[in-house]
Protein backbone atom coordinates (compact mmCIF):
# COMPACT_ATOMS: atom_id res chain seq x y z
CA UNK A 1 0.00 0.00 0.00
CA UNK A 2 3.13 2.11 0.71
CA UNK A 3 4.45 1.68 -2.31
CA UNK A 4 1.65 2.57 -4.43
CA UNK A 5 1.26 5.66 -2.70
CA UNK A 6 4.89 6.46 -3.36
CA UNK A 7 4.53 5.55 -7.08
CA UNK A 8 1.08 7.66 -7.15
CA UNK A 9 2.59 10.52 -5.20
CA UNK A 10 5.81 10.53 -7.91
CA UNK A 11 3.48 10.67 -10.91
CA UNK A 12 1.27 13.24 -9.36
CA UNK A 13 4.72 15.02 -9.27
CA UNK A 14 5.43 15.20 -12.83
CA UNK A 15 1.65 16.37 -13.75
CA UNK A 16 1.73 19.10 -11.63
CA UNK A 17 5.55 20.34 -11.28
CA UNK A 18 7.04 21.72 -14.15
CA UNK A 19 10.64 21.21 -12.92
CA UNK A 20 9.79 17.14 -12.73
CA UNK A 21 8.70 17.50 -16.18
CA UNK A 22 11.27 19.08 -17.43
CA UNK A 23 13.89 16.73 -15.46
CA UNK A 24 11.71 13.72 -16.90
CA UNK A 25 11.97 14.75 -20.43
CA UNK A 26 15.86 15.74 -20.37
CA UNK A 27 16.52 12.23 -19.26
CA UNK A 28 14.30 10.82 -21.44
CA UNK A 29 16.09 12.52 -24.38
CA UNK A 30 19.61 11.93 -23.13
CA UNK A 31 18.33 8.31 -22.66
CA UNK A 32 17.85 7.81 -26.35
CA UNK A 33 21.27 10.46 -27.05
CA UNK A 34 23.66 8.72 -25.21
CA UNK A 35 23.44 5.02 -25.91
CA UNK A 36 23.09 6.00 -29.37
CA UNK A 37 25.92 8.11 -29.86
CA UNK A 38 27.69 5.78 -27.30
CA UNK A 39 27.14 2.76 -29.54
CA UNK A 40 29.69 4.39 -32.31
CA UNK A 41 31.83 5.54 -29.93
CA UNK A 42 32.34 2.27 -28.24
CA UNK A 43 32.64 0.51 -31.87
CA UNK A 44 35.50 2.61 -32.40
CA UNK A 45 37.24 2.12 -29.28
CA UNK A 46 37.31 5.79 -28.42
CA UNK A 47 35.23 5.63 -25.25
CA UNK A 48 37.64 7.87 -22.60
CA UNK A 49 36.09 10.55 -25.50
CA UNK A 50 33.66 11.34 -23.50
CA UNK A 51 35.32 11.96 -20.52
CA UNK A 52 37.76 14.18 -22.16
CA UNK A 53 35.23 16.22 -23.73
CA UNK A 54 33.04 16.61 -20.52
CA UNK A 55 36.42 17.87 -18.42
CA UNK A 56 37.08 20.75 -21.16
CA UNK A 57 33.44 21.55 -20.98
CA UNK A 58 34.17 21.83 -17.30
CA UNK A 59 36.66 24.43 -18.51
CA UNK A 60 34.54 26.61 -20.28
CA UNK A 61 31.64 26.19 -17.28
CA UNK A 62 34.53 27.39 -15.18
CA UNK A 63 35.53 30.24 -16.61
CA UNK A 64 31.70 31.25 -17.44
CA UNK A 65 30.90 31.36 -13.73
CA UNK A 66 34.41 33.24 -13.43
CA UNK A 67 33.36 35.92 -16.01
CA UNK A 68 29.69 35.84 -14.62
CA UNK A 69 29.86 35.81 -10.98
CA UNK A 70 33.20 37.56 -10.40
CA UNK A 71 33.69 40.04 -13.47
CA UNK A 72 30.08 40.57 -13.44
CA UNK A 73 30.02 39.99 -17.46
CA UNK A 74 26.30 39.00 -19.01
CA UNK A 75 27.14 36.42 -20.36
CA UNK A 76 23.90 34.00 -19.81
CA UNK A 77 23.94 30.35 -18.28
CA UNK A 78 27.67 29.10 -17.76
CA UNK A 79 26.40 26.36 -19.75
CA UNK A 80 26.51 27.69 -23.15
CA UNK A 81 30.47 28.37 -23.04
CA UNK A 82 30.31 25.19 -21.99
CA UNK A 83 28.97 23.80 -24.97
CA UNK A 84 31.43 25.92 -26.63
CA UNK A 85 34.41 24.71 -25.04
CA UNK A 86 32.84 21.04 -25.45
CA UNK A 87 33.34 21.69 -29.28
CA UNK A 88 36.46 23.29 -29.14
CA UNK A 89 37.73 20.58 -27.26
CA UNK A 90 36.56 18.63 -30.11
CA UNK A 91 37.81 20.04 -32.28
CA UNK A 92 41.47 20.00 -30.34
CA UNK A 93 41.18 15.80 -30.55
CA UNK A 94 40.57 15.89 -34.03
CA UNK A 95 43.74 17.95 -34.32
CA UNK A 96 45.58 16.25 -32.57
CA UNK A 97 44.84 13.06 -33.97
CA UNK A 98 45.66 14.12 -37.26
CA UNK A 99 48.93 15.66 -36.27
CA UNK A 100 49.91 12.28 -34.06
CA UNK A 101 48.90 9.33 -36.70
CA UNK A 102 50.23 6.34 -35.81
CA UNK A 103 49.76 7.53 -31.81
CA UNK A 104 45.96 8.87 -31.90
CA UNK A 105 45.71 8.23 -28.68
CA UNK A 106 47.66 11.20 -27.15
CA UNK A 107 44.74 12.96 -27.99
CA UNK A 108 43.06 12.45 -24.86
CA UNK A 109 45.37 12.71 -22.41
CA UNK A 110 46.20 16.27 -23.68
CA UNK A 111 43.20 17.47 -24.00
CA UNK A 112 41.85 15.68 -20.73
CA UNK A 113 44.62 17.71 -18.22
CA UNK A 114 44.31 21.47 -20.53
CA UNK A 115 40.59 20.87 -19.55
CA UNK A 116 41.66 19.79 -15.76
CA UNK A 117 43.99 22.66 -15.14
CA UNK A 118 41.68 25.11 -16.84
CA UNK A 119 38.83 24.36 -14.56
CA UNK A 120 41.21 24.10 -11.29
CA UNK A 121 42.61 27.31 -12.25
CA UNK A 122 38.80 29.40 -12.64
CA UNK A 123 37.05 27.69 -9.85
CA UNK A 124 39.91 28.90 -7.49
CA UNK A 125 39.94 32.31 -8.87
CA UNK A 126 35.29 32.17 -8.59
CA UNK A 127 36.05 31.35 -5.29
CA UNK A 128 36.44 27.60 -4.78
CA UNK A 129 33.80 24.97 -4.99
CA UNK A 130 30.38 26.05 -4.51
CA UNK A 131 26.71 24.73 -5.19
CA UNK A 132 26.98 26.07 -9.33
CA UNK A 133 30.25 23.48 -9.25
CA UNK A 134 29.10 20.85 -7.48
CA UNK A 135 26.04 20.71 -9.56
CA UNK A 136 28.13 21.02 -13.16
CA UNK A 137 30.54 17.83 -11.06
CA UNK A 138 27.39 15.57 -10.24
CA UNK A 139 24.29 16.62 -12.17
CA UNK A 140 20.99 18.36 -11.35
CA UNK A 141 18.71 17.57 -13.58
CA UNK A 142 15.60 18.62 -11.41
CA UNK A 143 16.84 22.35 -11.82
CA UNK A 144 17.07 22.45 -15.72
CA UNK A 145 15.54 25.23 -17.52
CA UNK A 146 12.28 25.32 -20.00
CA UNK A 147 14.65 26.87 -22.35
CA UNK A 148 17.21 23.45 -21.75
CA UNK A 149 14.55 21.51 -22.28
CA UNK A 150 13.35 23.31 -25.71
CA UNK A 151 17.18 22.76 -26.44
CA UNK A 152 17.22 19.06 -25.68
CA UNK A 153 14.40 18.70 -27.70
CA UNK A 154 15.82 20.24 -30.65
CA UNK A 155 19.57 18.63 -30.62
CA UNK A 156 17.83 15.38 -30.15
CA UNK A 157 15.53 15.87 -33.38
CA UNK A 158 18.26 16.90 -35.33
CA UNK A 159 20.38 13.84 -34.07
CA UNK A 160 17.73 11.52 -34.92
CA UNK A 161 17.20 12.79 -38.43
CA UNK A 162 21.18 12.70 -39.35
CA UNK A 163 21.70 9.48 -37.96
CA UNK A 164 18.84 8.30 -40.32
CA UNK A 165 19.78 10.03 -43.26
CA UNK A 166 23.42 8.96 -42.71
CA UNK A 167 22.82 5.65 -41.17
CA UNK A 168 25.11 3.66 -44.01
CA UNK A 169 27.79 5.37 -43.57
CA UNK A 170 27.99 6.33 -40.21
CA UNK A 171 27.93 2.36 -39.20
CA UNK A 172 30.79 1.53 -42.17
CA UNK A 173 33.02 4.77 -40.84
CA UNK A 174 32.07 3.12 -37.41
CA UNK A 175 33.22 -0.22 -38.18
CA UNK A 176 36.07 -0.14 -41.06
CA UNK A 177 37.34 2.87 -41.99
CA UNK A 178 39.43 2.02 -44.23
CA UNK A 179 36.79 0.61 -46.49
CA UNK A 180 34.49 3.60 -46.00
CA UNK A 181 37.18 5.53 -47.62
CA UNK A 182 37.39 2.68 -50.31
CA UNK A 183 33.82 3.60 -51.03
CA UNK A 184 34.24 7.02 -51.78
CA UNK A 185 32.83 8.34 -48.16
CA UNK A 186 34.29 11.44 -47.03
CA UNK A 187 35.18 10.38 -43.78
CA UNK A 188 37.14 13.29 -42.26
CA UNK A 189 34.00 15.34 -43.16
CA UNK A 190 32.16 12.91 -41.04
CA UNK A 191 34.17 12.30 -38.32
CA UNK A 192 34.41 15.96 -38.10
CA UNK A 193 30.59 16.44 -37.73
CA UNK A 194 30.42 13.38 -35.41
CA UNK A 195 32.61 14.90 -33.25
CA UNK A 196 30.85 18.25 -32.93
CA UNK A 197 27.50 16.20 -31.98
CA UNK A 198 29.22 14.40 -29.22
CA UNK A 199 30.80 17.09 -27.60
CA UNK A 200 26.75 19.09 -27.68
CA UNK A 201 25.86 15.54 -26.33
CA UNK A 202 28.65 15.42 -23.74
CA UNK A 203 28.09 19.01 -22.56
CA UNK A 204 23.73 18.61 -22.34
CA UNK A 205 24.37 15.50 -20.31
CA UNK A 206 26.06 17.18 -17.67
CA UNK A 207 22.98 18.52 -16.47
CA UNK A 208 22.12 15.07 -15.80
CA UNK A 209 24.74 13.31 -14.27
CA UNK A 210 27.47 15.55 -14.07
CA UNK A 211 30.57 16.22 -15.66
CA UNK A 212 32.01 13.18 -13.60
CA UNK A 213 29.57 10.59 -14.37
CA UNK A 214 28.61 12.02 -18.47
CA UNK A 215 30.48 8.79 -19.81
CA UNK A 216 28.71 6.44 -17.76
CA UNK A 217 25.34 6.89 -19.43
CA UNK A 218 27.03 6.82 -23.08
CA UNK A 219 29.47 4.05 -22.24
CA UNK A 220 27.34 1.50 -19.59
CA UNK A 221 24.25 0.95 -21.24
CA UNK A 222 26.10 0.23 -24.62
CA UNK A 223 28.80 -2.52 -22.64
CA UNK A 224 25.84 -4.19 -21.20
CA UNK A 225 23.72 -4.45 -24.36
CA UNK A 226 26.63 -5.89 -26.31
CA UNK A 227 26.37 -8.83 -24.20
CA UNK A 228 22.56 -9.50 -25.13
CA UNK A 229 22.13 -8.15 -29.15
CA UNK A 230 22.44 -10.31 -31.89
CA UNK A 231 22.17 -7.64 -34.45
CA UNK A 232 23.71 -3.77 -34.46
CA UNK A 233 20.37 -2.35 -34.21
CA UNK A 234 19.29 -4.61 -31.59
CA UNK A 235 21.76 -4.04 -29.86
CA UNK A 236 21.53 -0.14 -29.74
CA UNK A 237 17.90 -0.62 -28.81
CA UNK A 238 18.82 -2.69 -26.04
CA UNK A 239 21.08 -0.08 -25.01
CA UNK A 240 18.60 2.51 -25.17
CA UNK A 241 16.25 0.47 -23.03
CA UNK A 242 18.86 -0.33 -20.57
CA UNK A 243 19.55 3.84 -20.30
CA UNK A 244 15.40 4.51 -20.26
CA UNK A 245 15.06 2.00 -17.10
CA UNK A 246 18.02 3.60 -15.68
CA UNK A 247 17.41 7.38 -15.95
CA UNK A 248 13.26 6.31 -15.48
CA UNK A 249 14.44 4.13 -11.95
CA UNK A 250 16.94 6.65 -11.04
CA UNK A 251 14.66 9.63 -11.22
CA UNK A 252 12.15 7.83 -9.40
CA UNK A 253 14.43 6.16 -6.13
CA UNK A 254 16.46 9.93 -5.80
CA UNK A 255 12.41 11.57 -5.97
CA UNK A 256 11.37 8.51 -2.91
CA UNK A 257 14.64 8.93 -1.17
CA UNK A 258 16.02 12.31 -1.87
CA UNK A 259 19.28 11.44 -3.05
CA UNK A 260 21.29 12.50 -5.69
CA UNK A 261 19.51 11.58 -9.25
CA UNK A 262 22.73 11.64 -11.47
CA UNK A 263 24.57 8.99 -9.10
CA UNK A 264 21.45 6.95 -8.99
CA UNK A 265 21.02 7.18 -12.56
CA UNK A 266 24.42 5.63 -13.02
CA UNK A 267 24.37 3.14 -10.25
CA UNK A 268 21.65 1.31 -11.91
CA UNK A 269 23.16 1.29 -14.92
CA UNK A 270 26.24 -0.52 -13.50
CA UNK A 271 23.17 -2.45 -11.88
CA UNK A 272 22.19 -3.25 -15.13
CA UNK A 273 25.55 -4.39 -16.48
CA UNK A 274 26.37 -6.54 -13.78
CA UNK A 275 23.19 -8.54 -14.20
CA UNK A 276 23.49 -8.89 -17.62
CA UNK A 277 27.55 -9.95 -17.06
CA UNK A 278 26.49 -12.70 -14.06
CA UNK A 279 23.75 -14.24 -15.96
CA UNK A 280 25.14 -14.64 -19.01
CA UNK A 281 28.11 -16.60 -17.06
CA UNK A 282 25.28 -18.72 -15.05
CA UNK A 283 23.47 -19.11 -18.55
CA UNK A 284 26.92 -19.87 -20.22
CA UNK A 285 28.03 -22.77 -17.67
CA UNK A 286 24.29 -24.74 -17.88
CA UNK A 287 24.06 -24.78 -21.40
CA UNK A 288 27.65 -25.83 -21.57
CA UNK A 289 26.78 -28.51 -19.08
CA UNK A 290 23.61 -29.13 -20.70
CA UNK A 291 25.23 -30.27 -24.02
CA UNK A 292 28.19 -31.87 -23.27
CA UNK A 293 29.13 -32.40 -19.64
CA UNK A 294 32.64 -33.36 -20.98
CA UNK A 295 33.81 -30.44 -22.18
CA UNK A 296 33.53 -28.82 -19.11
CA UNK A 297 36.62 -30.37 -18.00
CA UNK A 298 38.64 -29.30 -21.07
CA UNK A 299 39.09 -25.17 -22.75
CA UNK A 300 37.16 -24.64 -25.40
CA UNK A 301 38.67 -23.36 -28.50
CA UNK A 302 38.06 -20.17 -29.98
CA UNK A 303 35.49 -20.37 -33.06
CA UNK A 304 37.75 -17.97 -34.97
CA UNK A 305 40.26 -20.39 -35.15
CA UNK A 306 38.46 -23.06 -36.87
CA UNK A 307 37.60 -22.51 -40.80
CA UNK B 1 37.95 -1.84 -65.94
CA UNK B 2 41.02 -1.16 -67.79
CA UNK B 3 43.76 -0.25 -65.74
CA UNK B 4 46.88 1.20 -67.01
CA UNK B 5 50.21 1.80 -64.96
CA UNK B 6 53.15 4.20 -66.02
CA UNK B 7 56.26 4.09 -64.66
CA UNK B 8 55.17 4.01 -61.11
CA UNK B 9 57.41 4.54 -58.63
CA UNK B 10 56.72 4.64 -54.98
CA UNK B 11 58.15 4.90 -51.43
CA UNK B 12 57.62 5.51 -47.79
CA UNK B 13 59.80 7.85 -46.08
CA UNK B 14 63.54 7.12 -47.69
CA UNK B 15 62.56 4.11 -48.68
CA UNK B 16 61.86 3.19 -52.47
CA UNK B 17 59.51 0.42 -52.24
CA UNK B 18 58.20 0.08 -55.98
CA UNK B 19 60.82 1.06 -58.82
CA UNK B 20 59.16 2.13 -62.48
CA UNK B 21 56.33 -0.05 -62.39
CA UNK B 22 54.62 -0.32 -65.99
CA UNK B 23 51.40 -2.33 -67.12
CA UNK B 24 47.87 -2.24 -68.69
CA UNK B 25 45.13 -4.53 -68.25
CA UNK B 26 41.92 -4.68 -70.44
CA UNK B 27 38.49 -5.38 -69.36
CA UNK B 28 37.63 -8.48 -68.04
CA UNK B 29 41.61 -9.49 -67.72
CA UNK B 30 43.08 -11.46 -64.60
CA UNK B 31 46.34 -10.29 -62.96
CA UNK B 32 48.01 -12.35 -60.60
CA UNK B 33 50.79 -10.71 -58.08
CA UNK B 34 53.31 -12.76 -57.16
CA UNK B 35 56.13 -12.11 -54.63
CA UNK B 36 57.40 -12.81 -51.31
CA UNK B 37 57.01 -10.90 -48.34
CA UNK B 38 58.31 -7.09 -48.39
CA UNK B 39 58.50 -7.90 -52.49
CA UNK B 40 56.10 -4.40 -53.07
CA UNK B 41 52.71 -6.39 -53.94
CA UNK B 42 50.54 -4.11 -50.74
CA UNK B 43 52.16 -1.25 -51.54
CA UNK B 44 50.71 -1.75 -55.32
CA UNK B 45 47.43 -2.17 -54.30
CA UNK B 46 47.03 0.56 -51.68
CA UNK B 47 48.30 2.62 -54.99
CA UNK B 48 45.79 1.06 -57.82
CA UNK B 49 42.92 1.48 -54.44
CA UNK B 50 44.26 5.40 -54.04
CA UNK B 51 45.11 4.87 -50.56
CA UNK B 52 48.85 5.54 -50.91
CA UNK B 53 48.64 8.45 -52.62
CA UNK B 54 50.70 8.33 -55.99
CA UNK B 55 51.70 11.24 -58.37
CA UNK B 56 49.19 12.31 -61.24
CA UNK B 57 49.63 11.20 -64.02
CA UNK B 58 50.78 7.47 -62.91
CA UNK B 59 47.91 5.74 -62.75
CA UNK B 60 44.88 5.40 -64.81
CA UNK B 61 41.46 4.00 -64.25
CA UNK B 62 38.93 3.29 -67.21
CA UNK B 63 41.10 6.45 -68.97
CA UNK B 64 40.38 8.70 -65.71
CA UNK B 65 43.58 9.41 -63.55
CA UNK B 66 43.50 7.81 -60.35
CA UNK B 67 43.34 11.76 -58.36
CA UNK B 68 39.97 12.41 -60.75
CA UNK B 69 38.64 8.73 -60.29
CA UNK B 70 35.29 9.42 -58.68
CA UNK B 71 33.71 5.87 -59.29
CA UNK B 72 35.00 3.72 -56.60
CA UNK B 73 31.97 1.61 -56.10
CA UNK B 74 32.78 -0.18 -59.25
CA UNK B 75 36.17 -1.39 -57.55
CA UNK B 76 35.83 -3.93 -55.09
CA UNK B 77 38.45 -4.98 -52.40
CA UNK B 78 39.07 -7.82 -50.25
CA UNK B 79 42.04 -7.60 -48.03
CA UNK B 80 44.48 -9.84 -46.75
CA UNK B 81 43.56 -9.24 -42.65
CA UNK B 82 40.57 -7.73 -41.70
CA UNK B 83 42.17 -5.89 -38.56
CA UNK B 84 40.72 -2.76 -40.29
CA UNK B 85 37.09 -3.88 -38.93
CA UNK B 86 36.03 -3.33 -35.22
CA UNK B 87 34.71 -6.76 -34.24
CA UNK B 88 32.99 -8.21 -30.96
CA UNK B 89 30.17 -5.45 -31.40
CA UNK B 90 27.58 -7.44 -32.98
CA UNK B 91 26.92 -6.96 -36.83
CA UNK B 92 24.56 -9.45 -39.15
CA UNK B 93 25.94 -10.39 -42.27
CA UNK B 94 23.11 -9.00 -43.70
CA UNK B 95 23.61 -5.60 -41.64
CA UNK B 96 26.75 -5.63 -42.93
CA UNK B 97 26.00 -5.90 -46.47
CA UNK B 98 23.09 -3.44 -46.06
CA UNK B 99 25.29 -0.48 -44.87
CA UNK B 100 28.12 -1.42 -47.79
CA UNK B 101 25.22 -1.21 -50.81
CA UNK B 102 25.44 1.87 -52.53
CA UNK B 103 24.33 0.42 -55.72
CA UNK B 104 20.92 -0.34 -57.22
CA UNK B 105 21.43 -3.98 -56.10
CA UNK B 106 17.97 -4.91 -55.24
CA UNK B 107 17.44 -8.07 -52.47
CA UNK B 108 17.19 -10.70 -54.95
CA UNK B 109 20.32 -10.52 -56.46
CA UNK B 110 21.60 -10.01 -52.61
CA UNK B 111 20.01 -13.42 -51.54
CA UNK B 112 21.36 -14.97 -54.83
CA UNK B 113 25.19 -13.34 -54.35
CA UNK B 114 24.78 -15.04 -50.55
CA UNK B 115 23.66 -18.55 -52.18
CA UNK B 116 26.38 -18.05 -54.67
CA UNK B 117 28.97 -17.61 -51.64
CA UNK B 118 27.23 -20.44 -49.58
CA UNK B 119 26.52 -18.97 -46.63
CA UNK B 120 23.00 -17.43 -47.34
CA UNK B 121 21.85 -19.86 -44.01
CA UNK B 122 24.35 -17.07 -42.62
CA UNK B 123 22.45 -13.84 -43.39
CA UNK B 124 21.37 -12.99 -39.85
CA UNK B 125 24.01 -14.53 -38.01
CA UNK B 126 26.13 -12.32 -35.90
CA UNK B 127 29.63 -12.34 -37.40
CA UNK B 128 31.57 -12.83 -34.03
CA UNK B 129 29.90 -16.38 -34.29
CA UNK B 130 31.36 -17.32 -37.84
CA UNK B 131 34.88 -19.24 -38.35
CA UNK B 132 37.56 -17.89 -40.48
CA UNK B 133 36.46 -19.18 -43.83
CA UNK B 134 32.81 -17.98 -43.24
CA UNK B 135 33.89 -14.77 -42.73
CA UNK B 136 36.19 -14.97 -45.53
CA UNK B 137 33.35 -15.20 -47.74
CA UNK B 138 31.24 -12.56 -46.06
CA UNK B 139 33.89 -10.30 -46.57
CA UNK B 140 34.39 -11.31 -50.40
CA UNK B 141 30.34 -10.61 -50.30
CA UNK B 142 30.79 -7.01 -49.55
CA UNK B 143 33.39 -6.18 -51.87
CA UNK B 144 30.67 -7.41 -54.84
CA UNK B 145 27.83 -6.12 -53.27
CA UNK B 146 28.11 -2.73 -55.73
CA UNK B 147 28.87 -4.84 -58.96
CA UNK B 148 32.27 -4.15 -59.55
CA UNK B 149 34.12 -3.78 -62.35
CA UNK B 150 37.57 -4.47 -60.62
CA UNK B 151 38.19 -6.96 -58.46
CA UNK B 152 41.45 -6.51 -56.24
CA UNK B 153 41.77 -9.87 -53.59
CA UNK B 154 44.92 -9.37 -51.19
CA UNK B 155 45.55 -12.90 -50.37
CA UNK B 156 42.21 -13.93 -49.78
CA UNK B 157 42.88 -17.81 -48.98
CA UNK B 158 45.17 -17.36 -46.25
CA UNK B 159 43.90 -19.62 -43.53
CA UNK B 160 41.43 -21.06 -45.94
CA UNK B 161 41.03 -25.07 -45.82
CA UNK B 162 41.11 -26.47 -49.18
CA UNK B 163 37.70 -27.06 -49.99
CA UNK B 164 36.66 -23.59 -49.72
CA UNK B 165 39.73 -22.39 -51.76
CA UNK B 166 38.51 -24.68 -54.70
CA UNK B 167 35.20 -23.10 -54.06
CA UNK B 168 36.22 -19.70 -53.58
CA UNK B 169 38.21 -19.91 -56.95
CA UNK B 170 35.41 -21.32 -58.88
CA UNK B 171 33.80 -18.05 -57.61
CA UNK B 172 36.54 -15.51 -58.93
CA UNK B 173 36.73 -17.18 -62.27
CA UNK B 174 33.24 -17.18 -62.83
CA UNK B 175 33.09 -13.22 -61.99
CA UNK B 176 36.18 -13.20 -64.44
CA UNK B 177 34.27 -14.86 -66.86
CA UNK B 178 31.32 -12.24 -66.69
CA UNK B 179 34.08 -9.96 -67.72
CA UNK B 180 34.96 -8.23 -64.30
CA UNK B 181 39.18 -7.42 -64.29
CA UNK B 182 40.59 -9.18 -61.71
CA UNK B 183 44.06 -8.69 -59.56
CA UNK B 184 44.65 -11.67 -57.17
CA UNK B 185 47.47 -10.96 -54.76
CA UNK B 186 49.25 -14.61 -53.82
CA UNK B 187 52.41 -15.97 -52.41
CA UNK B 188 52.89 -18.21 -55.62
CA UNK B 189 50.61 -19.29 -58.42
CA UNK B 190 50.93 -22.79 -57.73
CA UNK B 191 47.96 -22.99 -55.83
CA UNK B 192 45.76 -21.00 -58.12
CA UNK B 193 43.35 -22.37 -59.71
CA UNK B 194 42.42 -19.55 -61.72
CA UNK B 195 41.88 -17.91 -65.62
CA UNK B 196 44.58 -15.84 -64.71
CA UNK B 197 45.71 -14.11 -68.00
CA UNK B 198 49.01 -12.11 -66.49
CA UNK B 199 51.20 -12.89 -63.59
CA UNK B 200 53.32 -9.86 -62.53
CA UNK B 201 56.80 -11.11 -60.61
CA UNK B 202 57.40 -8.36 -57.78
CA UNK B 203 60.90 -8.92 -57.09
CA UNK B 204 61.90 -6.01 -54.40
CA UNK B 205 60.04 -3.39 -55.91
CA UNK B 206 60.94 -4.59 -59.61
CA UNK B 207 58.19 -5.70 -61.93
CA UNK B 208 58.29 -9.04 -63.93
CA UNK B 209 55.63 -8.92 -66.15
CA UNK B 210 54.33 -11.77 -68.31
CA UNK B 211 51.29 -12.28 -70.28
CA UNK B 212 50.26 -16.14 -69.91
CA UNK B 213 48.04 -16.07 -73.48
CA UNK B 214 51.82 -15.05 -74.68
CA UNK B 215 54.31 -17.48 -72.98
CA UNK B 216 54.21 -21.05 -71.47
CA UNK B 217 52.88 -20.23 -67.88
CA UNK B 218 53.54 -23.59 -66.60
CA UNK B 219 57.52 -23.65 -67.53
CA UNK B 220 57.76 -19.69 -66.21
CA UNK B 221 55.97 -20.48 -62.90
CA UNK B 222 58.26 -23.89 -62.24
Amino acid sequence: MEEVLIATSFLRAIIERSFMQHALITGVLIGVLAPLVGSFVVIKRLSLIADTLSHFSLAGLSIGLFFINILGLPLGDPLYIGMVFAVIGALLIEALRSYYKNYKEISMPIVISLGTALSALFISLSGGFNTSIFNYLFGSILTVSRQFVYIIIVLTSVILVLVAAFYKQIVIISFDESYAKLLGIRVGLFQFFSTVILALIVSLSIETVGVLLVSSLMIIPVAAAMKVGKSFKSTVLIAILFSEISVLMGLWLSFIFSIPSGATIVLFNIIILLSVVISRKIIGTWLIKEKNPETMRSSLPHKKDAT
Amino acid sequence: MRIDVDNLSFGYDYRTVLKNISFTLQSGDFLVLIGNNGSGKSTLVKCLLGINKVPEGKIYLDGQDIHNFKDWLRVGYVPQKFDDFNYEFPITVNEILNVTKFSKVDNDQKLQLLDRMGILKLQNENINELSGGQLQRVFITRALMNNPKLLILDEPTAGVDQENVIGFYRIVNDLNAEGVTIILVSHDTKGSKTNMSHIMNLDEGRAKYINVCDLDFQEESE
